[in-house]
């Protein structure tokens, strides 16, 4: 269904290989982000950006040359401090500035570590209060069931994050309301601040606590593209629930020495984000 | 076993019962319901406590602009949040102290700082509920005024409600809405407008040598001090203060010169009206006797609301005395 107008959303790209490699520039693209002042989040960034390229040029209904369109899909980071690859997703898709988001971080930039609505349209809420994201995404999805829009609704939950009970109150509503515009991502890093989420609080099974709250729910390798396309195709094609992937991801996915350690906020000094860019170059793009 | 007519009765009757004992006019709930058939962008949203909100009406009405969220206001107002931003105007409904502190993160992130068109709207304000101290707000207004673009109503009768939510209504932004739902004992002021004026006192009572400020169900307690203190020979001139962010600065006239000043409010003594007339006073550099009448930074309980009012000091006698006592302040 298209809008009154007829309007159609940008161009989208099917092919995995490249969106494999444009995965692989934001994978860079974090590293130089995060490298300069330490601040922002490296291993999440590594771990989310198959992920991330997957959702902003693959699946989301959006228009880079009218970011307010109305029947836009919208795209909620309820874990709104993984910017370093957030932001470097928006300027690769034409959505924000990209000289811009070199200031990430820096005092009066509106590129902070936790994404907020200063940015402009595309940040469509201000979470990072963690436990947020899913219920103002159930707001955005029923307003756009009233009005008829084609409207789909994305929110990506770290798996710590489950641990806030709001996302439960709305996990419970959704389930109720059978919202099938609704496509929840749950970031499955199996890391915290304080370290692996079994050691803080278990989550396990993710994917059975979903189901039961009548979530039509996936478990899907976070790094296989095909593989989260087919997901996302299939939650498209859900009726009468709402959808909720299980997206398994691997912290630091893309170098080597950073892959699966679990650290909440790495530090990038220069040897070592020389040493990242070094092995990312490897990777075919 | 004989039967007897209690054995014939339902769930139901006894609800009916309740609706029987209900106030004959609902005023938030018809002028809601008015504003939501002229303007198809208002939705409305409830955690369970429909009927004493009186949204049963807009249920009925309007089906599918309603949304029932079950026992959890947090997700509400994460939900109203994501409909202000497709372009709904969410009225959410609740208890006051629900509406308010249960929710506050939620609403200091997805409806504050976005300054999101939602309207908050919480019955049962301050020592209004036999159901204790887990139901009684006597800091929401304190809550509510410490989050930026946050607007707070309160009206002082039931004549007052269909204005002030008109008023919630065309105000671009959000808006706390402390309702006392009408039960009858209520005086029945006229409003003098279709839309409450937001930010501006209204003069009951002439200026005299000083000033009583109240808000909610203490306008017309602050009325009855009046005529107590007008018994001994002693003129105060009394003001609804129905917007309690932002504060009207036309109160610093009124003060200056003012041999005392004193607040009255249904909540805490910190961080509502008396606060918020301090400030204001201290700042422009009024200087005059004050005091404030409010719950005294203490947990009440529950019980009636003239026992309660009564045993926390929400008086006229209290007003009077204080007035009495600070009228004799001297600066400096």
């Amino acid at each position: 269904m298209t809008g009154a107008a007829g309007r159609q959303p940008a161009p989208r790209i099917a092919e995995p290989a490249e969106l494999a490699a444009i995965a692989a520039r934001l994978r860079r693209r974090v590293v130089e982000l995060v490298a300069p002042t330490g601040q922002g989040y490296v291993q999440q960034g590594l771990g989310a950006a198959d992920l991330f390229a997957v959702l902003y040029f693959s699946e989301l209904r959006l228009d880079p040359a009218d970011p307010d369109w109305p029947e836009r899909d919208r795209f909620l980071l309820s874990t709104a401090h993984n910017t370093a690859i957030f932001y470097a997703t928006l300027a690769e898709r034409g959505l924000v500035d990209a000289t811009a988001v070199s200031d990430y971080c820096r005092d009066g930039s509106p590129f902070e570590v936790n994404a907020s609505e200063r940015v402009g349209t595309v940040i469509e809420a201000t979470c990072g209060s963690l436990g947020q994201g899913l219920s103002v995404g159930i707001g955005m999805a029923l307003s756009a069931r009233r009005r008829g829009y084609a409207t789909r609704v994305y929110v990506v939950l770290g798996d710590g994050e489950l641990q806030e009970g709001q996302v439960w109150e709305a996990a419970l509503l959704a389930g109720s309301l059978g919202l099938d515009n609704l496509c929840l991502l749950i970031d499955d890093n199996r890391m915290q601040v304080e370290g692996h989420v079994d050691t803080v609080v278990k989550l396990e099974p993710i994917d059975r606590k979903w189901a039961s709250f009548g979530w039509a729910e996936q478990v899907v390798d976070g790094h296989d593209i095909s593989a989260l396309q087919a997901a996302l195709g299939r939650a498209r094609q859900a009726r009468g629930q709402p959808s909720c992937l299980v997206v398994r991801t691997l912290p630091g996915k893309g170098v080597p020495s950073l892959e699966g350690v679990l650290a909440h906020n790495l530090k990038l000094p220069p040897d070592v984000a020389a040493m990242a860019l070094a092995s990312l170059a490897e990777t075919k793009s | 076993m004989t039967s007897t007519a209690a054995d014939d009765l339902t769930v139901q009757d006894f609800n009916q019962r309740g609706a029987a004992a209900a106030p004959v006019r609902k005023f938030y709930g018809e002028t809601l319901l008015e504003l939501a058939r002229a303007d198809s962008r208002i939705v409305c949203l409830t955690a369970d406590l429909t009927l004493p909100t009186e949204t049963d009406l807009f249920r009925d009405a309007l089906p599918q602009r309603f949304l029932q969220v079950g026992i959890a206001e947090a997700n509400m107002i994460g939900i109203a949040g994501g409909m202000a931003r497709s372009g709904d105007i969410p009225f959410v409904h609740s208890f006051c102290v629900f509406a308010t502190r249960r929710c506050y993160d939620q609403i200091a992130m997805q409806v504050a700082y976005p300054n999101a068109n939602v309207k908050i709207v919480g019955v049962i304000p301050g020592l209004t509920t036999l159901l204790g101290v887990s139901h009684q707000a006597i800091d929401d207004i304190a809550l509510m005024r410490a989050l930026p673009n946050m607007t707070i109503i309160e009206p002082s009768d039931p004549g007052q409600v269909p204005g002030a939510v008109r008023a919630a209504a065309a105000h671009p932004g959000p808006v706390y809405l402390r309702l006392k739902r009408a039960d009858g004992t209520e005086h029945f002021g006229q409003p003098e407008h279709d839309v409450m004026p937001l930010g501006r006192v209204r003069m009951l009572r002439e200026p005299g040598e000083g000033l009583l400020l109240a808000c909610g169900m203490m306008v017309e307690v602050a009325r009855e001090a009046a005529e107590l203190l007008a018994q001994d020979g002693i003129a105060v001139g009394v003001f609804d203060v129905p917007t309690l962010k932002p504060l009207d600065p036309g109160i610093v006239a009124l003060a200056r010169g003012a041999r005392a000043v004193v607040t009255a409010e249904n909540h805490s003594i910190i961080g509502g009206l008396g606060s918020a007339v301090a400030e204001l006073l201290m700042e422009a550099g009024v200087r005059t006797g004050f005091a404030r009448i409010g719950v005294r930074d203490v947990f009440a309980e529950g019980g009636t609301t003239p026992y309660l009012f009564a045993r926390y000091g929400l008086t006229a006698e209290a007003i009077a005395a204080a007035y009495r006592t600070a009228r004799e302040q001297r600066s400096g």
